[in-house]
């Protein structure tokens, strides 16, 4: 499945994994990189920029002629710190952001072309560097954090995703939502950062007005969701922050 | 006060000095249950019916607005025709009023500038002063007009996600009536104890370039008052989760984001609030009666004069008791079987759909006729729900129809449930509200991704579509660019062809058509109604690990028809046969089908349906193993009586039908899902039914 591929090469710590060394080693090779850059995009950016590179306006940019790529610096600085509703992804390696870049510079009919790893290395330096990744079952929210998540879903979320967040709308006018706990969730979510949970459903959700919460109730909502998911509690709330939630990882129960 | 009482020649014991008491004397003075009682005795039995009235028509009531269905058309209407003066009469086929407006959410889209919108857009609170979060929307979301939600219900150029085209052939009188009269009933809505939440976004299918639509809600509180706005936590339905009430058949549902701490909406705080304001305002209420005939005075001719209603008590199937009201006052208790009642003024069809009534759904698509399925809420609404009476009574007195086709456009007009193991698989009434008993379990809500866990069979047994995407529904109709919120994505431009562009149609097409795969022929259709019969989900014991499921009362009942299990697969197919009302075949194939399934399960691949493709499919191999019901529900009517901006009935020369007004699910031409449309039909109604000379 794409989304494990995500996985490993988005997790500093799995760097051992089969396809990531793989796409290292050819990184010079250029029909290499630009699968490897594929392969990250399906997993990574397809869910909102979508496979056609069309995005869903204004909310996530088309790509498709998008002057924005051909300036190396922000496409670096955006992919790697995020902004608005783009998030972060600060466990990329310079590496992997550079296949990227090379996907999108040359996909769908673009021609931006695309900086060299070493030139995603200099822009990186400018930020600080990544944090340790992190799982979600590391003990990542706390319980209280999770209990007033559980409030603050009821009325917004509820309404589509179901007291039980398993889809089964409260409201039975509501066409039913995805599953937001438990194996679907990990499913679908699989790989990806809780920083890419969190911005897209702040630019989401609810979908008659999204953003609309305060950004800490959209974290004690995703607090909720990791408890229904029987993700353990710990003693540091999960910040409304997503360059720091970009570090934690929705991975399968170990 | 004018309500009378006539009694006709030849009752038997009813002497002549009660034919002339006058409605004060009747209802004030000896109770209206008490008069019912003793009328109860004396019932003749009705000649046949007939709805000509000829010169010798004798009337058991008389009164100014008849209203048939008390609903949220009718109970609007009735307050709207009561303050005006007249005398008001609502007769409802159910025990107890409110109809579908009493199971809904609540989420009531009007607009055009409507005082709520008015409000949010200001920031400002409630007149009490309940409301104390800000307001959802941004102001330039709120900012409306009638011209503009006018030209939003009339947009010829949006479609829905069928690629049909729900408004293009709205008509447009009755659009523009609709526009106008929003603010008005938004303020009427208000002035009768109907209090709003903050506005969040609108209603899919109620024009999508404002935000439009608030719920309704109520505060808990220590007593239950609607004067003041509050209900208690057992009234509410919000005590116990697996408990509702009588007086809110479905859970009330938290409004805390949209009002402030304490705040509970939905239908509840809609109904409730306009029922108690109808009542103490006078209006009467006669229930237990479903409404059967028009009577006019000529077949095709003149004006309608009044109607005609039969018996129709709802019984306990436990108790044997009658089901009574939640509030009794002014209830007029008649039980003779059918009765005749004078409308001085006019008669008020406001009586609901076509949606439980599979012969009459077959007039709009054949596929509707299989009786397995019912309409939304059969419980709550009992047999005569959504029973097509205003369509079949205005038929038969020389009514035109309308919209004919929409009913098929809007995704709520039919959907498979995603809430199993019940036949009321919409509506959710709990243990605690009467009708319960009619429903025997609540069904188990898997939403839609609970349909990765088993496999779908028909009556015979066989799969029959890729389960995942069997439960998925087209979307509301959107206009381009993000999601059905109003100001979301590309600027909106009405009338615009690029709205409906291929590109655009293609672009959010998403419908699989599985339920047209669930209605299709099989080997158990037999001529001469090839009916599909039901479908069934079946697992087995893991399915209930992977995903926690409560197979127990009250979602579940072993008893009801609508579960089973078995040790076997044979045993199951057996007790399905054997207990189910519409299982008209044995599942010949099911032994076979769960076989080649595990096959596909080890290979990894469906090649039937490619259900690998969406999610992981799972053995059915640990007994014991189970069958829960999957439901297709029939939810809004479109198409129905021709209507004018007036909400007067036209008949098939184009005219309108003397003293008949129509409004709600009753009516077509006026493709809007919703609360919306009901309680703009019932004021314009009520306004002018109450203005006709008596």
């Amino acid at each position: 499945m794409g989304l494990t591929h995500a996985r490993t090469m988005t997790a500093v710590a799995l760097a051992a994994s089969i396809l990531a060394p793989a796409a290292r080693a050819q990184g010079a090779d250029g029909a290499n990189a630009l699968a490897a850059g594929q392969t990250l995009y399906e997993a990574n950016c397809a869910i909102c920029h979508q496979s056609s590179g069309a995005g869903r306006p204004p909310a996530f940019p088309d790509l498709r002629g998008n002057d924005i790529l051909a300036d190396p610096y922000v496409l670096v600085s955006k992919v790697a710190q995020g902004l608005g509703n783009m998030p972060p992804f600060p466990t990329l390696t310079a590496e992997e952001i550079a296949a990227l870049a090379t996907y999108v510079g040359s996909a769908w009919g673009n021609s931006y072309g695309a900086p060299t790893e070493a030139e995603v290395a200099e822009i990186l330096a400018d930020f600080d560097p990544p944090m340790a990744p992190r799982s979600i079952w590391d003990g990542v929210y706390t319980e209280a954090q999770a209990e007033r998540g559980a409030q603050v879903y009821r009325a917004p979320c509820g309404i589509c995703h179901g007291t039980r967040l398993n889809g089964a709308p409260d409201d039975n006018d509501m066409i039913p939502g995805p599953a937001l706990a438990r194996h679907n969730f990990l499913r679908i979510w699989d790989g990806r950062s809780l920083g890419m949970l969190y911005t897209y459903t702040i630019s989401t959700m609810p979908q008659s007005n999204p953003g609309f919460l305060p950004p800490e109730d959209y974290a004690a909502i995703i607090a909720h969701m990791l408890a229904v998911t029987g993700a353990p509690p710990g003693d540091a709330e999960l910040p409304a922050d997503a360059w720091e939630l970009g570090h934690i990882q929705i991975l399968p129960a170990p | 006060m004018t309500l009378e009482k006539k009694i006709k020649p030849g009752s038997l014991d009813t002497g002549p000095d009660e034919g002339g008491l006058s409605r004060r004397d009747f209802f004030t003075a000896a109770g209206a249950a008490g008069v019912g009682a003793a009328l109860a005795a004396g019932g003749g039995t009705e000649a046949a019916a007939s709805p000509i009235a000829s010169s010798s028509m004798e009337w058991d009531y008389e009164v100014d607005v008849v209203i048939a269905g008390g609903g949220c058309a009718g109970i609007t209407a009735a307050i709207r025709a009561r303050d005006a003066g007249a005398s008001v009469l609502v007769v409802d086929q159910n025990f107890d009023l409110g109809g579908r407006m009493l199971h809904s959410g609540s989420f009531l889209s009007l607009g055009g500038g409507d005082a709520i919108q008015l409000r949010d857009m200001a920031g400002e609170a409630d007149a009490e002063g309940f409301i104390t979060v800000p307001p959802v929307e941004d102001p330039e979301e709120l900012d409306d007009s009638v011209d503009l939600l006018f030209t939003d219900v009339t947009d010829w150029s949006i479609v829905d996600r069928k690629a049909q085209s729900p408004y293009r052939y709205n008509d447009r009188e009755l659009m523009r009536a609709w526009a106008e009269n929003c603010p008005a009933t938004r303020e009427f809505l208000m002035a009768n104890y109907v209090r709003f939440t903050r506005i969040n976004g609108t209603h899919g299918g109620g024009g999508l370039s404002r935000a439009r639509a608030p719920y309704c809600f109520l505060m808990l509180g220590d007593r239950t008052d609607i004067r003041a706005g509050t209900i208690t936590a057992e009234d509410a339905g919000v005590a116990d989760p697996e408990r509702t009430s009588a007086m809110a058949p479905v859970q009330m549902e938290d409004a805390s984001t949209f009002v402030g701490p304490g705040a509970v909406r939905n239908g509840v705080a809609l109904a409730r609030p306009l029922e108690f304001s109808a009542r103490e305002k006078g209006v009467h209420f006669m229930l237990n009666r479903r409404f059967t005939d028009l009577i006019r005075e000529q077949p095709f001719e003149g004006r309608i004069l009044g109607l005609r209603a039969s018996y129709s008590p709802r019984i306990h199937p436990e108790s044997g008791q009658r089901l009574e009201s939640f509030w009794q006052n002014g209830n007029v208790d008649e039980r003779r079987e059918t009765i005749t009642i004078r409308a001085r003024k006019a008669v008020i069809l406001a009586s609901g759909g076509h949606a439980g009534n599979p012969e009459v759904r077959a007039m709009f698509y054949p596929a509707m006729r299989e009786p397995a399925f019912p309409t939304s809420g059969m419980a709550l609404q009992g047999p005569g729900g959504q029973d097509a009476s205003a369509l079949i009574a205005g038929l038969r007195v020389g009514a035109n129809l309308s919209g004919m086709q929409q009913n098929l456009s809007y995704p709520t007009t039919f959907h498979i449930a995603t809430r199993l193991g019940t036949r009321d698989a919409y509506t959710d009434m709990m243990p605690g509200h009467p009708t319960f008993a009619f429903r025997g379990s609540a069904g188990l809500a898997v939403g839609n991704v609970g349909f990765e866990e088993f496999i779908a069979v028909n009556q015979v047994g066989k799969r029959f579509f890729n389960e995942v995407r069997l439960p998925k529904r087209p979307g509301a109709n959107r206009y381009p660019g993000d999601g059905g919120a109003p100001n979301r994505g590309v600027a909106h431009v009405p009338n615009d062809w690029r709205n409906c562009r291929s590109e655009w149609v293609r672009e959010m097409y998403n419908y699989d058509h599985g339920l047209d795969a669930a209605l299709a022929m099989n080997e158990g259709s037999t001529a001469p109604d090839y009916h599909s019969g039901p479908i069934w989900a079946i697992f087995d014991a893991d399915a209930i690990e992977r995903t926690g499921w409560e197979l127990r009362f009250p979602y579940v009942n072993e008893n009801n028809g609508y579960y089973f299990q078995g040790d076997t697969i044979e045993s199951l197919s057996r007790q399905i046969y054997m207990n189910h009302p519409f299982q008209r075949v044995p599942l010949r194939y099911l032994s076979q089908t769960v076989e080649t399934w595990n096959g596909y399960v080890a290979d990894g691949v469906d090649p039937e349906f490619e259900r690998e493709v969406d999610a992981p499919m799972y053995a059915i191999s640990r007994p014991p193993f189970y069958a829960l019901s999957i439901m297709v529900v029939w939810h809004d009517s479109y198409g129905g009586l021709r209507v004018n901006g007036r909400q007067q009935v036209i008949d098939m020369r184009g005219q309108p039908i003397p003293g008949l007004y129509a409004g709600g699910e009753a009516v077509g031409g006026f493709n809007k899902h919703g609360l919306g449309k009901g309680h703009v039909h019932g004021f314009i109604a009520g306004t002018h039914a109450a203005a006709e000379l008596g």
